[in-house]
């Protein structure tokens, strides 16, 4: 069995990728199962996607915990713990990431312990859509291409998938396009799908008792997203330009986060650590007082 | 506090139940009327405007917000009772398991009424035993003094730092809700004795320090935490429940069992029942005695957390047991059947034979005759070694009325 696992933020197309690698597998005839996991929708929130393909009936279900194949669509998820990114990695797990920084570059800034890969889907994207978007597309072509899918079965899934997104031919067709360019781009690897260890008999605990202070769900520890910086959530930062602002305040009404405030002189601000990047205050702006620009893995510290 | 203090009265058992909240002294009760049910919060909104019971009484758009009101009041800390039936249950079920696991204690009062459809006003445990695994402790009363009694006992019980989980207390439409019989009113004094402040240590909200309950966990293994300890809190019952009918006789003079067994002692065949309709059992009982049959009867009286040892201790060397279920889980048959045969499975002296009866659906009667029955078969079941069941109670004469209905509501009007 080959194991994939997409990891991703809300909105960038990891669950719609693990989705072409499982129906691309189906297609050529194996066994295949995917299954993505998220918490409360929410755009920017990290999301992982699990791909099994095999010959057999696959026995499993849910998140995989080790995988053959680490595909992760965002460079800002590794050192996130609550994305568990690199859980279950080893050095015989092929790790492709979404980074314009070489292989061996990323391996060492990441401390990645397994074989890694990279190409910068995003980079791609943008050259060839001219504007952001889900490279869900991109990253289920690069899956099926190293987990040994072929180009043909993968173009059908990508059409499959993005139809049932209620995507226009058009862009399905260009999506497939620039999807078989970084099939192309990567080169396939050999994945170590050999037997496992079996695990130890699990060493179960029987919870006693403990007072309601303890043993009730609830938080008592006072407002705490203060301090929670969601920089690392950002692949592209909002920019204002005061110079084309009229004021209309409607960023600051359609922030999701609460991250834009009002100065005193009626223009608004944008409070990085608490943007998620979501861009929806680029989408709603009148006067094009917003602009995009792309963050890069060393920059979007603030 | 000395029992010679405690006055009886004529009372129906929804009047004992408005008494249980008053001696409880509650701060908040949030209404909303069903019948069987409304004459508590009638009673008690009648109290509270005139100053006989110091509590806010509010009435909510429907069950599902009285209860948030009632769960959300009890996480400030203050002493909580609402009631409700049947229907008015049911559309406050998502919130029974939501303020259970945010472990508030207060009193949930179930006047019991059969479930639509068809639509009926009468009492059958469909209602209640729905909720069994919501969290909430359940008392279920055969008289109207065990209502305003285990009013009290549950406010104790669910306020206990072993337990902090809602309890309901359970009594049947009609046959309790709206019957009067003798009820002693316990002393004011005593029962401020039995009941102390509600100073609960892990609830009280402020402004100043604001506090989630039940906030979202993902990932499955906080969550099993948690859920555990709301079962391990409702275990805890069986104990902190004795403590405090050991503390209640000794205050008032009754005492109150996990289980009442009923001239058990040398019983070879044990009806098992609940609620009111126990009193016909008894009745029942002593008939088949005075025709020399060794019968006894078991009443389960705390129902969650379930006294798996205590029925376990009655029933064991039986000749057989039949469960009379006042309820009916379509596609599987009496649900309190299922819990006794779990809990007797490992027992060395299972009885011979476990008979499953349902009976009162809707309030229907259960006439001497049936009971004979019951214990009829009951009797074959154990001399074969084999049990029956489910066999529903229900007559060749109730059959031939109900033809009669069948006719009148369909054949007459199209002519066949």
């Amino acid at each position: 069995m080959v194991s994939i696992r997409f990891h991703g933020r809300g909105g960038q197309g990891a669950k719609t990728a693990s989705r072409i690698a499982g129906t691309a597998a189906f297609l050529e005839g194996f066994t295949a199962q995917d299954s993505p996991l998220y918490g409360a929708e929410r755009r920017g929130a990290p999301v992982s996607a699990s791909t099994r393909i095999d010959r057999k009936p696959i026995r499993e279900r849910g998140v995989i915990a080790r995988p053959d194949l680490v595909m992760i669509a965002d460079a800002s998820l590794i050192p996130d713990p609550s994305a568990r990114v690199l859980e279950g990695v080893d050095e015989r797990t092929v790790v492709f990431v979404n980074s314009p920084l070489a292989a061996d570059q990323a391996r060492a800034q990441f401390s990645i312990p397994g074989r890694v890969t990279t190409l910068d889907l995003t980079g791609i994207a943008l050259e060839h859509f001219g504007k952001r978007g889900a490279i869900s597309a991109l990253l289920g072509a690069v899956a099926g291409r190293l987990a040994g899918l072929r180009q043909g079965s993968i173009r059908e899934a990508i059409a499959r998938e993005l139809t049932d997104l209620g995507l226009a031919p058009p862009v399905i067709e260009r999506n497939q396009t620039v999807a078989a360019r970084c099939f192309e781009a990567v080169q396939p690897v050999e994945l170590d799908v050999g037997a496992r260890q079996a695990m130890a008999v699990a060493q179960l605990r029987a919870p006693t008792y403990e007072p309601p202070t303890k043993g009730t769900a609830g938080i008592t520890a006072g407002p705490n997203s203060a301090i929670r910086s969601m920089s690392g959530w950002r692949t592209f930062r909002p920019v204002l330009n005061p110079e084309l602002c009229n004021g209309c305040w409607l960023c600051f009404a359609n922030c999701p986060e609460g991250a834009i405030t009002i100065k005193p002189d009626g223009k608004p601000a944008i409070y990085y650590p608490h943007c998620k990047g979501c861009l929806d205050c680029v989408e709603v702006c009148p006067t094009d007082a917003m602009t995009v620009e792309r963050e890069t893995e060393a920059a979007n510290n603030t | 506090m000395n029992k010679m203090n405690q006055t009886s009265q004529m009372m129906t058992g929804n009047l004992a139940a408005a008494w249980g909240a008053r001696l409880a002294d509650v701060d908040y009760i949030p209404g909303f009327p069903i019948t069987p049910q409304t004459e508590i919060v009638e009673t008690l909104s009648k109290w509270c405007d005139s100053g006989e019971v110091n509590a806010r009484f509010v009435t909510l758009d429907s069950e599902h917000s009285m209860m948030t009101a009632a769960g959300a009041a009890a996480a400030t800390g203050a002493r909580v009772f609402t009631a409700t039936s049947s229907q008015g249950l049911l559309h406050a079920f998502e919130v029974l398991y939501t303020v259970a696991g945010w472990r508030v204690p207060f009193v949930l009062v179930n006047v019991s009424r059969a479930l639509a459809s068809p639509i009926t006003l009468e009492p059958d445990h469909n209602d209640v035993l729905a909720a069994r695994d919501s969290g909430f402790l359940q008392i279920h009363a055969e008289t109207c003094q065990e209502v305003l009694d285990s009013i009290l006992m549950a406010y104790r019980i669910a306020e206990d730092p072993r337990v902090c989980l809602p309890a309901m207390v359970n009594l049947d439409g009609f046959y309790l809700s709206f019957t009067r019989e003798p009820v002693i009113v316990p002393d004011p004094q005593a029962v401020k004795t039995f009941l102390p402040p509600f100073r609960p240590a892990h609830l009280g909200f402020k402004g100043s320090a604001p506090r989630a309950l039940g906030p979202a966990v993902f990932g499955g293994s906080v969550y099993s935490y948690f859920r555990h300890q709301m079962h391990l809190a409702a275990m805890n019952g069986l104990q902190v429940h004795e403590e405090a009918a050991v503390e209640f006789e000794r205050l008032f003079g009754r005492r109150y069992g996990l289980v009442e067994a009923y001239k058990l002692d040398d019983a070879e065949d044990v009806l098992v029942m609940t609620n009111a309709f126990a009193s016909k059992g008894k009745a029942a009982v002593d008939a088949a005695r005075a025709e020399g049959k060794r019968v006894g009867l078991l009443r389960l009286r705390v129902i969650r957390p379930w006294p798996a040892e205590a029925i376990r201790q009655a029933l064991q060397g039986r000749r057989a047991v039949a469960v009379l279920d006042q309820n009916l889980a379509p596609g599987q048959g009496g649900i309190l059947y299922q819990e006794i045969a779990a809990c007797l499975y490992h027992g060395a002296q299972r009885p011979r034979a476990l008979c499953s009866f349902i009976g009162g659906l809707g309030g229907k009667n259960i006439s001497e005759g049936e009971f004979r029955s019951v214990f009829e078969q009951t009797a074959e079941a154990g001399a074969r070694g084999t049990g029956i069941g489910p066999v529903l109670l229900y007559t060749e004469g109730e059959h031939r009325e109900m033809e009669q209905l069948q006719y009148l509501a369909h054949d007459l009007k199209t002519g066949k």
